[in-house]
């Protein structure tokens, strides 16, 4: 009897210490999942009860107005969500190219044998804390964009009337800069993951069709990771549009829309930051009111770039699967 | 590239070949041209994505590495002109916080991810793809919840708070890790289990998670080397405390917290404590990151 | 002199003097022990404070009076080891929002709580006291490489930088009032607080009570926190602004004169109401608050002070703190400590090496006298001897 084999659904013999039948095992992990639901409903009830006074004072229209100013009452959020898309947007022109490029000649062009070290050392950078980036931008990179870059972008770009203003090194142009180092070994990392993953017959048909190695990467690598390469262009967006320390340290904290790129100004998260600890009343609620926008668009950045870089694994596992 | 001769003047074949070949040659001086300056560009860039990340290593070391000294690492917090001080009451509190938060999260976000790994079905789908986008939340988001959560119903500052920010950070995190590494595990590694007669809850205990491991070890120490550096949630829970803090349920430091605020003084040693602090953070994040690589091929190659 | 007779009435003389002398001897103790300023109930006091319970207290607010506290409460936590004050020096505003919300046990503001701070409090937590801590200077800091002579500044001047209406150094109005120094044509940058607090306070009421009119009125307000023009970098804390200043050239900013004398900052004299122009200093900022007269939370300015060496923009700050403490323990560490802190023989002693004014003998005595008021639960005085 000892001897006899349990089935499945026998009594607690076997089993030793974890004897749990499975209707148990099965209701104790759905008691753990319910515990993750309910601290996520509880996070968003929470921004949203606390957001709501303010949009019960002050309409629904104040978070595009465009003065912020406690004092009297006005805390439009326009200046905040400009900066922050625009610290983004510099970010992301710098990004895009040399990100792309790195992760070309990760995958293509560096010699087979320094490949795995330089990978890794790129996406160890992803690690590194964004406090740290912010004290480096801050004691390294300001007053050399402020005695050098600043001024020779100004003195070469300057007709554009982008770079009007005094040199100050904090400021867009810095915040922007340094957005773009954070989001760089990100964007490296799953740029060459899913650029190293095209299909090789369709490369090698390529290079036997006599394309030159820029053609092959152009017209067949690039387009062929289109859909991850997007993937990791947005969550690097994602990356940079939510980025707090590294900016407040660099940005000036200038509440208002900058007129040129040198500007200081302020985004979304630095005034959260900077303002959170001392707000009382309306203000509070309209910072709160911030963070309910900034997660708004930082969520949909990332469920847009989940999407896409799902759709990608799951196109490359097909094709791997069609072409085996 | 020489074209054959052979009287080519007069056949009309051989002709059109010349001209073909001609027209080729001349495109293809110019597309290995474009191709060069293409190819070109892009080593440009590996440079020039190079530069800056190795030049933030390179500072940190050079800026943290003399205000490392033995007082650096055992002494507290001392005022601005007094000799000696040092980020102890940072380190402690950057471990305590840290431990607090990994110990709450690592089981629930396995249990968790289990959970997805064995489910199918829309209610599996929405969980996933809410911790999806909670690893996608901003910080500062995470930590004003963490002020109105913890904060304000208990009445002060507190290393807990701290982590329950922390841990909210790291808790999806591990669940999507650890759901991929169980998804991983050959399913006829379980259903053997399940044929000899073993249960769901013994299966998952003695046969998936030991054969996930490597994959579950290398999401957590991820997901704790993110946890460390964060400081927006830090900010606006913990405080600060120049002293030396071992309860959580008060105010405590911590090292990012320590970059942060000394990151815009004046005063050139507490500059150096930030750059001290900086380089110790990075050290330690690098040296989690490392080790989940080297632990998931350590324990890949001996599954082989 | 006559001799005075030798009988029973000089011995009853000498009686009368002597229950005399004693009677007066014991009205004069009396008198000396109640008033709790006198030097031995001082000494008293003070030996008193460093017997506080151990503990651990949660302080919040001012950068202004940062660099003094964080030195004054490190000495004092030397001679009472088990008590230690955790300062951090988050603004003056945040110190309220703190103190509003009950996560500190005592609070720092350069500007007391105004009538609609004190109705965020909640009313079961009482009375709010408020007693000056310390006493200092806003310096008028500048970064301007290649002029080595002192900048004399006026508040027309300041109001139009600080308005961003004066936008370089060679501007006329700077040129006037510097007769001789060669400025250059380069953009001012201004240098302010991004965060609330009482330094701005301090200089906006300088700014506003300057009595400019027209084109010289201060039109942005007295506050903890200002609509800065554009140009204008915002760092938090007066740690950020003096770093600001110290990295940027062409810069000028507001910060607490410690952080000025202590980080070797060129600082301009400033015109005060006697129309001479005055460095900041120990002494002119002691000038300043010298002829102000029934100091209260209410009525707390000293900034534009009379007399010829007075440094106009100067300021107390204050120490803000529930006069009903229900954990006895916490509640005498506050009062002990503030005590300690406010009071010469205690941390009022190390005020001028760290570069802030030693409070005046009678506001000390003002800061005991309302400290006395501070009850544990049971009803009795927490401050003791």
């Amino acid at each position: 009897m000892t001897m006899a084999v349990q089935t499945p659904r026998g009594g607690a013999r076997r089993g030793g210490r974890l004897a749990l039948s499975n209707g148990v095992y099965r209701g104790l992990l759905a008691a753990v999942v319910a515990v993750f639901v309910a601290v996520v409903i509880w996070f968003l009830v929470s921004l949203i009860v606390q957001a709501r006074p303010a949009f019960s004072t002050l309409g629904f229209s104040w978070i595009i107005q465009k003065t912020w100013d406690p004092n009297s009452n006005k805390f439009g959020l326009l200046p905040f969500i400009l900066g922050t898309i625009e610290t983004t947007a510099i970010a992301m022109v710098l990004a895009v190219p040399i990100g792309l490029g790195t992760a070309l000649s990760l995958a293509y062009l560096v010699p087979h044998r320094l490949r795995p070290p330089l990978s890794t050392a790129v996406e160890l950078l992803a690690a590194v804390p964004s406090v740290v980036y912010g004290l480096w931008g801050l004691i390294v990179l300001a007053p050399l964009f402020r005695e050098h870059v600043e001024p020779f972008l100004t003195s070469v770009l300057g007709w554009t009337g982008l770079f009007n203003g005094p040199d100050q090194g904090v400021g867009l142009l810095l915040a922007g800069v340094i957005l773009f180092v954070m989001v760089l070994p990100t964007m490296v990392a799953i740029s060459r993951d899913v650029l190293a993953v095209v299909p090789n017959e369709q490369v090698e048909g390529a290079m036997a069709l006599g394309a030159t190695r820029w053609q092959v990467l152009r017209k067949v690598v690039v387009p062929g990771a289109r859909t991850g390469l997007l993937g990791g262009f947005t969550l690097a967006t994602g990356r940079a549009l939510g980025e707090t320390v590294a900016v407040a340290l660099v940005i000036g904290n200038s509440p208002y829309i900058a007129h040129s790129i040198k500007s200081p100004a302020a985004t979304l998260p630095s005034l959260i930051v900077n303002n959170f600890g001392e707000a009382t009343g309306t203000e509070l609620s309209a910072l709160f009111g911030a963070g309910l926008v900034l997660l708004v668009i930082g969520v949909a950045v990332n469920a847009v770039a989940r999407m896409l870089v799902r759709s990608t694994s799951r196109a490359a596992a097909a094709a791997s699967v069609a072409v085996a | 590239m020489t074209t054959l001769s052979f009287d080519a003047s007069s056949d009309p074949i051989l002709e059109r070949r010349r001209r073909i070949q001609s027209v080729a040659s001349v495109s293809l001086k110019r597309r290995k041209v474009y191709s060069r300056i293409a190819i070109g560009i892009c080593w440009l860039f590996l440079a020039v994505a190079i530069v800056p990340l190795i030049a933030v290593v390179f500072y940190v070391v050079i800026k943290g590495l003399p205000a490392w000294s033995v007082d650096f690492f055992t002494k507290v917090t001392v005022p601005e002109g007094i000799p000696g001080g040092g980020v102890w009451n940072a380190i402690v509190g950057t471990i305590e916080i840290g431990a607090v938060a990994t110990a709450v999260t690592v089981p629930i976000g396995l249990l968790c991810g289990l959970f997805l790994a064995e489910s199918e079905g829309k209610v599996a789908a929405t969980i996933r793809f809410s911790a999806d986008v909670m690893t996608g939340v901003p910080s500062i988001t995470i930590g004003i919840f963490g002020y109105i959560a913890i904060v304000k119903n208990f009445g002060g500052y507190s290393g807990l708070a701290g982590a329950f920010a922390i841990g909210i950070i790291m808790l999806p995190v591990i669940m999507r890790a650890g759901e991929t590494a169980i998804r991983g595990v050959p399913a006829n590694l379980s259903e053997a289990a399940f044929a000899l007669g073993a249960r769901k809850a013994a299966t998952a205990r003695r046969v998936v998670l030991p054969a996930a491991l490597p994959g579950i070890i290398t999401g957590v120490l991820l997901a704790i080397a993110r946890g460390l550096g964060e400081t927006a949630p830090l900010l606006l829970t913990i405080f600060g405390n120049q002293y030396l803090q071992w309860n959580p349920t008060k105010p405590m430091e911590a090292l990012p917290l320590v970059i942060y605020n000394n990151s815009s003084q004046p005063y050139a040693d507490l500059l150096q404590v930030a750059w001290g602090a900086a380089l110790l953070l990075m050290v330690v994040v690098l040296i989690l990151s490392i080790g989940s690589r080297v632990v998931a091929s350590v324990l890949q190659r001996e599954k082989r | 002199m006559t001799p005075q007779p030798r009988s029973g009435r000089r011995r009853k003389n000498t009686l009368v003097a002597a229950v005399g002398l004693v009677a007066a001897g014991s009205i004069l103790a009396a008198v000396g022990s109640t008033s709790a300023y006198a030097a031995s109930a001082n000494s008293a006091y003070l030996a008193a404070d460093l017997k506080a319970p151990a503990g651990t207290l949660q302080a919040a607010g001012s950068t202004f009076v940062q660099p003094f506290f964080t030195s004054a409460f490190y000495a004092y936590t030397g001679k009472n080891s088990g008590l230690q004050i955790n300062y951090q020096g988050v603004g003056s505003g945040q110190g309220i929002s703190s103190f509003q919300a009950g996560t500190v046990n005592f609070a720092a503001s350069d500007v007391p709580m105004t009538a609609s701070d004190l109705a965020k409090v909640p009313a079961s937590s009482g009375p709010v006291i408020q007693v000056p801590d310390t006493l200092g200077g806003v310096s008028i800091s500048y970064n301007l490489p290649g002029v080595t002579k002192q900048l004399k500044l006026n508040s027309a001047t300041l109001v139009g930088i600080f308005e961003g209406n004066i936008t370089t150094w060679n501007n006329p109005a700077i040129k006037a009032t510097n007769p001789g120094v060669a400025l250059p044509a380069k953009t001012i940058v201004p240098e302010v607080r991004a965060d609330s607090s009482g330094t701005t306070y301090i200089f906006t009421d300088y700014l506003n009570s300057s009595g400019g009119t027209g084109a010289t009125a201060w039109t942005l307000g007295t506050n903890k926190t200002i609509a800065w023009p554009a140009s204008a970098v915002q760092s938090p804390h007066n740690t950020g602004v003096a770093a600001s200043i110290k990295s940027t050239p062409y810069s000028i900013g507001y910060v607490e004169l410690a952080y000025a004398i202590q980080n070797k900052f060129t600082y301009a004299a400033i015109k005060n109401a006697a129309g001479v122009y005055v460095t900041p200093s120990l002494k002119s900022v002691a000038a300043d608050a010298s002829s102000k007269t029934g100091l209260s939370p209410t009525d707390f300015s000293i900034v534009n002070g009379p007399g010829k060496g007075s440094y106009p923009i100067s300021g107390y700050s204050w120490a803000i703190l529930l006069q009903k403490q229900t954990n006895a323990t916490v509640g005498a560490g506050v009062v002990k400590v503030l005590d300690w802190t406010t009071h010469t023989g205690g941390g009022q002693s190390l005020a001028a090496s760290l570069d802030y004014v030693p409070l005046p003998a009678a506001v000390q005595q003002q800061v005991r006298t309302a400290l006395l008021t501070v009850k544990g639960s049971n009803g009795k005085a927490l401050l003791t001897k």
